[in-house]
């Protein structure tokens, strides 16, 4: 469905993605981790395009949309939960998850009230519908988030850690959420926390200095010894 | 729509023709004045309180207007009427691409953008002879003297179209391209990662607050039955403007009816007091600061709180 060839984009002299292939199927629960700095925020910007890649090809189901702007990639069908939360602080969390419904998933307007509910129910934000989001506390931010990503109806959607500061019941409302979302479309979800992505993602792709080191069955590439050099002992330290 | 905007819409039309003929011409003229400063100061408060789009050239809007309207009235037999609705067209159309350059400046550098712009326009106007030059137009629908009283035409439709374009904006903002406009102001780059065309977005409010406020320049200028440039493209219009949204509060769409009314009534009393004009300036300049210093976001979302109601946005 998505296929993405030698993503690249430099700041300066940093090469913060570099040569990056990614293919994702319908289905697909992709984990990505890599250490601070590895390039992993970086790629998903690149994917949901408010960064135009220095190098590289993006084709979505037949379609390349490398050069489709912001707005027209959700259209067609990639939204990202950002890794700081960008809601509307004025407007109700029902109005935040109504503006992609809308805009995103360009449903009309009755349908689209109707979804913005129901992602907000399935966010555990449905009691707070009706408040303004400036009010939300880090976490409720972080959930309506993933809300606004989700109401957006992507084919691929993309999740810059959403768990990061969740308790373990919390991370697992996530992961039913993504389970549940996954059919049909496919997810790509950046964490440094082992549970939030172990269970979900059968598939994990590691990152580390930019490129894509390793991508394959979540318990191999786990186990695997690169990842145990470069990676599990930060990945380790943070999850205890 | 909600019963009340109806309700609202309805109780205008009576009150249209009640000010058109039940109000001695003076009164007229004044709340004509009014008005017109009303519906520019929303139109200006939609671009820049909504939309974030600052600019310091709504002036080039009056002048286009008042232009427009002489220019078409006089050349041709169309009612003068029907010009005034067909010259908010003609300026909305002409500022989308002006629009499409005026946006690869930002912030600070649109704002005197279009400043310039609107000085430009000034300036050629004054050196274009059939637009009159420095001595201006008269208005002579076809080339024959105005007829009747064109305060009680303009008058009773700034009355409607100042109660029309409150209850319309509130249903603007009910829909979906409103709720564009409302996350635009919170936050553009989420807006935008949210599925909105905020280029296109602010193509279509500049246009439609171009033509808005074009449209208050004409009926302004057509009960003036004259108009030059150094008047109608003046930076007054668009100070008395930043004025009125600014102290009522900008980003409401009850702030510049405040604003507004505070701005005229200040005015007439101090007239009446045997002020000047300078004079009058100078204490609208403290108002504005003192306001600005204690009350930064203006008087009604500051009247809001104390009667603490939840919402701003009305
Ligand atoms: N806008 C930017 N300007 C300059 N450098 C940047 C910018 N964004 C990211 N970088 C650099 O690119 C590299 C990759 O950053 P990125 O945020 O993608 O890492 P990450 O894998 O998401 O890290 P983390 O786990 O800390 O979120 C880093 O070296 C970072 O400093
Ligand atoms: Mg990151």
């Amino acid at each position: 469905m998505l296929v993405a060839r030698g993503l690249t984009r430099r700041f300066g002299m940093i090469t913060a993605v570099d040569a990056v292939d990614l293919d994702l199927a319908p289905g697909d629960a992709v984990g990505l981790i890599g250490p601070n700095g590895a390039g992993k925020s970086t790629l998903l910007s690149l994917l949901a395009g408010d960064a135009p890649p220095d190098a590289g090809s993006f084709v979505l189901d037949g379609r390349s949309i490398a050069h489709l702007p912001l707005h027209a990639r959700v259209r067609a069908g990639i939204a990202r939960a950002a890794q700081i939360p960008q809601t509307f602080a004025r407007l109700t969390l029902r109005e935040n998850a109504l503006l992609p419904a809308q805009h995103g998933a360009r449903l009309p307007a009755r349908a689209a009230q109707l979804w913005a509910d129901e992602v907000l129910a399935l966010c555990g934000l449905a009691d707070k519908a009706g408040s303004m989001a400036g009010a939300l506390g880090l976490l409720d931010r972080k959930r309506l988030e993933l809300a606004k990503a989700v109401a957006a109806r992507p084919r691929v959607l993309l999740l810059d850690e959403v768990a990061a500061g969740l308790t373990e019941p919390e991370i697992a409302t996530i992961k039913a959420l993504v389970d549940k979302l996954r059919d049909g479309r496919a997810v790509v979800w950046v964490e440094h926390i082992p549970f939030a992505l172990r269970g979900t993602c059968a598939r994990l792709v590691v990152m580390d200095k930019g490129a894509k080191l390793l991508d394959g069955p979540f318990d191999e590439v786990w186990s695997h010894p690169d990842l145990q050099r470069i990676y599990m002992g930060v990945a380790d330290g943070r999850a205890a | 729509m909600r019963r009340f905007e109806l309700a609202a819409l309805c109780l205008a039309v009576p009150a249209a023709f009640a000010a058109a003929w039940g109000i001695d011409p003076g009164l007229q003229f004044l709340l004509v004045e009014a008005l017109v400063l009303f519906l520019m100061a929303q139109m200006w408060n939609l671009a820049a309180g909504y939309a974030g789009q600052v600019s310091f050239g709504q002036q080039l809007f009056v002048g286009a207007g008042a232009y427009a309207l002489f220019a078409i009235a006089n050349a041709t037999a169309v009612p003068v009427w029907v010009v005034l609705a067909v010259v908010p067209v003609l300026v909305g159309l002409a500022a989308i691409p002006l629009g499409m350059v005026m946006f690869h400046l930002k912030h600070a550098y649109f704002a005197i953008g279009m400043w310039v712009v609107a000085e430009i326009a000034q300036q050629l106007v004054l050196i274009t002879p059939w637009l009159g030059g420095t001595g201006g137009l008269t208005l002579r629908p076809n080339g024959e003297p105005m007829q009747g009283f064109p305060e009680q035409l303009v008058l009773g439709l700034a009355l409607f179209g100042s109660v029309a374009l409150v209850v319309g904006l509130r249903v603007f903002l009910r829909t979906p391209m409103g709720l564009a406009t409302l996350a635009m102001r919170d936050n553009p780059a989420a807006a935008e990662g949210a599925g909105v065309d905020i280029r296109r977005l602010h193509l279509i409010l500049f246009a439609l607050t171009a033509a808005g406020t074009a449209l208050a320049g004409a009926m302004y200028y057509t009960t003036t039955l004259y108009t030059s440039p150094l008047d109608a493209f003046q930076v007054n219009w668009i100070v008395a403007t930043m004025f009125i949204v600014v102290i009522g509060g900008i980003g409401t769409l009850t702030g510049p009816a405040i604003g507004t009314v505070l701005m005229i009534t200040l005015r007439e009393v101090m007239t009446a007091y045997g002020f000047s004009g300078d004079q009058y300036w100078i204490v609208m300049g403290l108002i504005s600061i003192v306001t600005l210093l204690f009350l930064p976001r203006g008087l009604w979302p500051a009247l809001q709180a104390v009667l603490s109601r939840p919402r701003a946005t009305t």
